[in-house]
């Protein structure tokens, strides 16, 4: 979970200090390679374009939520892609357990990541397809500390929209243990087990353990307490705040030109660390779920994956959150399913040399993934909005992977599912084929819904998805 | 005849610092500018201005010496001996001393008596030195290399001022990092239950041969540890072990059983997953005396059955107790924050014990005292905590110690001056600031106490000498060795540097151009649908395949041991220079080398057996020897595929000679569009070299790079002899802009070591300035360098002159006092700092 998201800094005075210190840096040299992220940041929040969506919520004024779901090694091609077309269509065997929600769903055929394929970079189609599923880029072949990928739609939209909720976005996964260094033959673990980037060099870690994602949301203690404990943690907060603020302050009067200027840097990037906690107080009542805090990282995997889906439940239903992902193991994960008596890695039998037994299995764990994503679902759909609608008509989320076929590794077509309305602009209960574009261009197309300005490439991306 | 001309520029020197600030304009027009007419005036001067350089083209006196950076290429192309040209005519020693000094003295207005120190920015601490401090200061690890981004370099180093910003994502990580650090290395209760641990390793079987840091579960063992108990009690037994298993399923089973003493904790079966945790706890009564904890895996599955592999790991056991509050004792790095045994109990004495405890530590953390005003704040925070119910005093004062990590006075290194100096003179700076200038060069970690105690005294530039051996035998001057050199010599991208060994040796071996041939056929093939391809091409695909299969036998592979054994030589290398104080010039050329048996063979080298790096003494002849043909130095300036002899140049010139080449021009075409001009052969790479520089845009700066790195051809990227590219013989013989000739490495190595040896002097001399101030050598250093190149020369070339000469030089003792001379810098001496930015 990012708790302090550029978006909801001082946009004028961020703007003002990083082009200073671009300014600096250029003088210096334009050699020195500075990460290209934010310097034109679009100014929305100063400035925002008349006519121009509302941020992050729909026309009947409830809000509008945004959500990736990934699962890992692509999917069964025949099992998976429903017979048919448009709204007459008919679910494979995979997607059976989605058949309630139908009304719900859009199945999205023909979208491609082209920088997830080998092109000059060779083996390593695991680390590319999760490392650009996001951002739409062809993330640096680095097993090293100079990971490069790029900053990921979730991001950019909660950097616009982050101010709206306590929290701007969340991320959760179900892999408690992280590898780090080497991964996918040669490229560095943080493109497999990351979904989110908050710049080119900074993955968003996502969090395993379901009590520290709900301490995090709703404070700590069982309910009744929690408030309390928030409010102790942010009066913490304070205080060192405010020492290092004061210490600053009176060091910079001691410093001259160049020695001040970097204690200026300084003081400047507390200040936004101090308005955002001004700013969390802002949120009067902070929601106290009434239940129990949930225990650790539970025994089975269903159930590990089940509560990391109610955490995102609570986070839409209290509104503390309007962008999520869920990386529900990392690309290329090989782990074994005892609950559905499969005992060889889920990586090692996508790999099935067209032997059928395999095959078999690697449908029966996709089929596995998607009742549990299906059974999230219905939880949305039967949860109420402010507005009388449920919570799943005002989303958007996507369900999909970065591998089309695990065997091949092929990454057009990719195997992707949008569940919900967008609180009534996009149309469900059809299988759309969108003929081979990128899916950097519906990334677009989400960031739109989400009111969100100024964005007008994403990696690869072409234009917008029409028709969505 | 050179350490002559030396001598004689040094007396020329003194003579000319007497004769006081008169008739300046005179001194250059009789003196100076008939040189520079005779000398300089050909090429540059009256409309011929020859690389843009004109000597008459100032409007005046005033204007010819304002012009810092101008006269700092004139005196840098002087003595290097670029300029004049070779073959022209070149002043003689007393006039090209007479000119040096003007500029020193009238251009840069030097002033022996009292050198100008500079300025360093504001140094926040780097990755490395981040991490170091938080070890000393905390007592934890803290994976900084993780957490943070990268830095910033500046001049080829990462601990340069001026480049180290503080972006508001990296004060974020500091923020959370203080917190991290404090909760993972302060205790927050006086008192915890003892506890013993051991890891899988300490697990043995009888016979000491099996451990069980990784056993199979096709192989039984039964392994064991013993633990003391002193006093009688409850006792918890938490182990933490799992299943690591292949990444291809296997069908291994095993029972897994825990006993203490005879008694059975735990029999289970496991199976295969490829990661696993498995976790018990129990809890035990046990009487005073030896109890053995014993681990036992029974193969459930025949060996015959086995497909891939699956192993049991026992990672860390806990043993702790007793369990009852009695006999608790003070949780591990207690006593590195807290004084007492326990906290007082009453109000005030709390404050006061928080006050002690705190001022300890802010002076270690801020590397210097703190004013009260600032201790009783902390003082606030921690009391404000621990009053709070539940909370220990503990708790509190480490929620202070979160506000001083979180401050700029620990992550800046705050540097104060001497009281006094006298009218004119930079002051020195004060002995805080000397210790935490030594410490962060020499151990790149916060200064020990005994440095914080001397400077408390005032004694430590008293007992310079002294410390400075100290710290030199410490083991933390590992880190100098390996930040420095990992920086000048890039020994630190050698392990990541990708470099494709089959390539390498394809091309040696003349093949290169068929096999990329056959790839791409073999990619067309691959392309075709199944539906469409006919007999004959899929019988062409199955034996391009077979053909790769074929070719992929035994290769020479750079791996992880290889690249860290060519690291670590190169390491070694300077390290014996600085330890033994041996003369800078064996880094150059040595007849002995730090080898393994890996990187011997590597190189050819015979009879070093065992996997340790150790000093091994080369055969007569041998081209290795000194960092030039040292392997990492070979791989980092190559190309995945290739050698590249334009960045082996541009190395030997930034590097060792301190001789940077001009930037390249924009739109220049890469080697390999050159090679398309070869119809008839498959061209070496000097014939393309060759091709390439015909154009005169690109000859004047590849006559400086490209003979020095042409020389190192015999040795292909993989830093391995070889005779031939190509299938043609290697011609590594050639000649130095300066004149010098030499048949191939070794005599080029002699050259260098010799006729050269004052530029790698000053080279060396600026690199480790660099590093030691934390920001680039400026022209107003000139005349701190030249005292440390004449005490080198002085001292044959010995490592400490350098050391010693660096800490005692003003930039290194003294700061300017306010910011009077901060904006002295030139905009182009900006440009530099580009020019040798190692990772633009």
């Amino acid at each position: 979970m990012k708790m302090n998201p550029p978006s909801t800094r001082n946009l004028a005075a961020e703007r003002h200090a990083s082009l200073n210190r671009r300014n600096f840096l250029r003088g210096i040299g334009a050699c020195l390679a500075l990460p290209t992220l934010e310097a034109v940041r679009p100014l929305s929040l100063v400035a925002a374009p008349t006519g121009a969506a509302q941020l992050a919520t729909t026309a009947s004024g409830a809000p509008l939520r945004m959500a990736y779901v990934y699962f890992p090694n692509g999917a069964i091609q025949p099992n998976w892609w429903p017979k048919g077309e448009g709204t007459d269509f008919q679910f494979a065997k995979t997607m059976l357990p989605l058949e309630k929600l139908r009304h719900q769903i859009q199945v999205m055929g023909g979208l491609d990541h082209v920088n997830a394929t080998p092109g000059p970079d060779g083996a390593g189609d695991h680390a590319r397809a999760s490392g650009s599923f996001l951002t739409g880029v062809r993330v640096r072949k680095t097993a090293g500390a100079d990971i490069l990928a790029g900053v990921s739609i979730d991001q950019l939209v909660a950097r616009q929209i982050g101010h709206l909720t306590r929290f701007p976005s969340l991320e959760l996964t179900c892999d408690a243990v992280r590898k780090s260094g080497n991964c996918d033959s040669g490229y560095s673990c943080a493109y497999q087990y990351n979904l989110g980037w908050s710049s080119p060099t900074t993955p968003v870690a996502p969090e395993p353990n379901p009590r520290l994602v709900f301490e995090r949301l709703f404070g700590g203690g069982s309910h009744g307490e929690r408030a309390k404990s928030l409010e102790l943690r942010r009066a913490q907060q304070r205080s060192i705040l405010d020492f290092v603020l004061e210490d600053t302050k009176a060091l910079q009067k001691r410093l001259t030109h160049r020695d001040r200027d970097k204690v200026d840097q300084y003081l400047t990037n507390l200040r936004d660390i101090e308005q955002r906690i001004n700013r969390a107080e802002k949120f009067p009542s902070t929601p106290d779920p009434q239940q129990s805090t949930p225990g650790g990282i539970p025994g089975t995997y269903e159930e590990h994956i089940a509560i990391m889906f109610d955490m995102m439940v609570l986070a839409f239903q209290t509104d503390s959150t309007r962008v999520a992902t869920f990386l529900l193991a990392n690309e290329g994960s090989n782990r074994a399913f005892p609950e559905i008596e499969i005992p060889e890695g889920h990586h090692y039998l996508t790999h099935h040399q067209n032997k059928q037994d395999m095959i078999n299995k690697v449908a029966e764990i996709d089929a596995f993934y998607l009742a549990q994503f299906g059974k999230f679902l219905a939880k949305l759909e039967a949860t109420k909005d402010s507005d009388g609608q449920s919570i799943l008509h005002n989303s958007m989320i996507i369900y999909g992977s970065g591998n089309s076929d695990g065997n091949r590794h092929t990454h057009v077509n990719l195997p992707l599912i949008m569940a919900g309305s967008g609180g009534g602009t996009i149309t469900p209960g059809r299988f759309a084929k969108y003929g081979g574009v990128p899916m950097s261009n519906l990334l677009l197309s989400m960031a739109d819904r989400m009111g969100v300005s100024g964005l007008e490439r994403l990696g690869d991306s072409t234009g917008r998805l029409p028709g969505v | 005849m050179r350490k002559l001309s030396w001598l004689l520029l040094l007396a020329v020197g003194a003579c000319l610092t007497g004769l006081g600030g008169a008739a300046r304009a005179d001194d250059y027009t009789e003196s100076v500018q008939p040189l520079i007419e005779s000398y300089c005036f050909n090429c540059h001067a009256d409309d011929t201005t020859k690389g843009n350089v004109a000597f008459d083209g100032f409007k005046g006196h005033a204007d010819r010496i304002a012009d810092h950076d101008f006269w700092l290429k004139v005196l840098k192309n002087l003595r290097a001996e670029v300029m004049p040209p070779n073959k022209k005519a070149r002043p003689t020693a007393d006039e090209q001393a007479k000119i040096e000094n003007w500029i020193k003295r009238e251009v840069f207005k030097l002033d022996p008596q009292n050198p100008d120190p500079g300025r360093v920015t504001l140094r926040r601490l780097n990755r490395v030195e981040y991490q170091n401090t938080i070890r000393d200061l905390m007592g934890i690890e803290f994976r900084a290399f993780e957490e943070f981004p990268p830095d910033d370099t500046g001049y080829g180093f990462d601990n340069i001022g001026d480049v180290l910003t503080t972006s508001p994502l990296l004060l974020e990580k500091y923020m959370e990092a203080a917190d991290t650090i404090v909760t993972k290395a302060v205790p927050t209760v006086s008192r915890v239950v003892a506890e013993q641990n051991a890891t899988g390793r300490e697990f043995k079987s009888a016979d000491g041969d099996v451990n069980a840091e990784n056993i199979s579960f096709y192989k039984g063992a039964t392994v064991s540890r013993t633990f003391a108990v002193k006093q009688a009690g409850e006792f918890r037994i938490n182990i933490d072990a799992g299943v690591n298993g292949a990444f291809d399923f296997d069908p291994g089973r095993a029972r897994i059983t825990f006993k203490l003493g005879e008694k059975v904790l735990v029999a289970e079966e496991q199976k295969w997953q490829d990661e696993k945790a498995v976790n018990y706890s129990f809890t035990e009564t046990l009487s005073p005396g030896d109890h053995t904890l014993t681990m036992m895996l029974e193969p459930l599955v025949p060996v015959e059955q086995k497909k891939t592999s699956v192993d049991f790991r026992l990672n860390k056991v806990a043993f702790q107790g007793p369990l009852a509050r009695e006999h608790w004792s003070h949780p591990p790095n207690y006593d590195r924050f807290f004084a007492r045994a326990e906290p007082p109990a009453g109000k005030s004495d709390r404050r006061k014990y928080a006050t002690e405890v705190l001022t300890r530590f802010v002076e270690r953390a801020f590397r210097r005292p703190a004013d009260e005003k600032t201790i009783a704040k902390l003082v606030s925070i921690a009391a404000d905590e621990y009053a709070q119910p539940g909370k220990t005093f503990e708790a509190g004062v480490s929620r202070a110690l979160v506000a001083v990590l979180a401050s700029p006075r620990f992550l800046f290194r705050i540097e104060e001056a001497e009281p006094g100096g006298g009218k004119g003179q930079f002051p020195l700076i004060d002995e805080h600031a000397l210790a935490s200038r030594l410490s962060y060069f020499l151990w790149s970690t916060m200064p020990d106490d005994e440095l914080l105690q001397l400077a408390g005294r005032h004694e430590l530039r008293q007992n310079l000498k002294a410390q400075l051996k100290r710290m030199l035998a410490d083991k933390r001057s590992n880190e100098f060795v390996e930040n420095f050199v990992g920086q000048w010599l890039q020994t630190r991208d050698v392990e990541g540097i990708s470099i494709n060994e089959r390539a390498v040796l394809a091309r040696d071996a003349g093949q290169d151009r068929e096999q990329e041939k056959a790839r791409a056929r073999f990619a067309e093939l691959r392309d075709i649908p199944a539906a469409n391809i006919t007999p004959e091409q899929q019988k062409e695909l199955d034996e391009a395949r077979a053909n790769f299969r074929r070719r992929r036998g035994p290769t020479v592979e750079l791996n992880g041991e290889l690249r860290n054994a060519m690291k670590r030589e190169s390491e070694m290398m300077f390290e014996h220079i600085l330890r033994e104080d041996r003369s800078i010039i064996e880094l150059i050329d040595s007849d002995y080398a730090f080898l393994n048996e890996r990187l011997a063979k590597h190189y050819g080298v015979p009879e070093v057996t065992g996997k340790d790096m150790r000093k091994v003494a080369l055969p007569p002849n041998s081209p290795r020897g000194g960092v030039l043909t040292a392997g990492s130095v070979l791989v980092v300036t190559s190309n995945p595929t290739r050698t590249s002899p334009v960045k082996r140049g541009v190395f030997l010139l930034d590097e060792i000679l301190g001789m940077p080449a001009p930037p390249p021009p924009a739109d220049i075409p890469n080697l390999e569009e050159s090679e398309k001009e070869f119809k008839d052969h498959t061209p070496s790479l000097r014939e393309t070299l060759e091709m390439h520089r015909s154009k005169p845009l690109c000859k004047s700066c590849h006559d400086r790079m490209d003979p020095l790195g042409l020389a190192l051809e015999n040795f292909n990227a993989l830093g391995m002899w070889r005779d031939a590219e190509r299938g043609q013989p290697i011609a590594p013989a050639g000649q130095l802009i300066t004149g010098e000739k030499f048949s191939e490495i070794r005599e080029l190595k002699r050259v260098l070591a010799t006729d050269r040896h004052l530029d790698f002097y000053r080279c060396l001399t600026e690199k480790l300035m660099t590093y030691a101030l934390g920001r680039g050598v400026e022209y107003y250093d000139t005349q701190t360098v030249d005292d440390i190149v004449a005490r080198l020369e002085r001292e044959n070339g010995k490592f400490s002159a350098l050391l010693v000469g660096v800490i005692e030089s003003a930039p290194f003792q003294k700061r300017r006092e306010t910011g009077e001379h901060a904006d002295l810098r030139s905009p182009d001496s900006k440009q530099q700092l580009v020019q040798s930015s190692k990772q633009p």
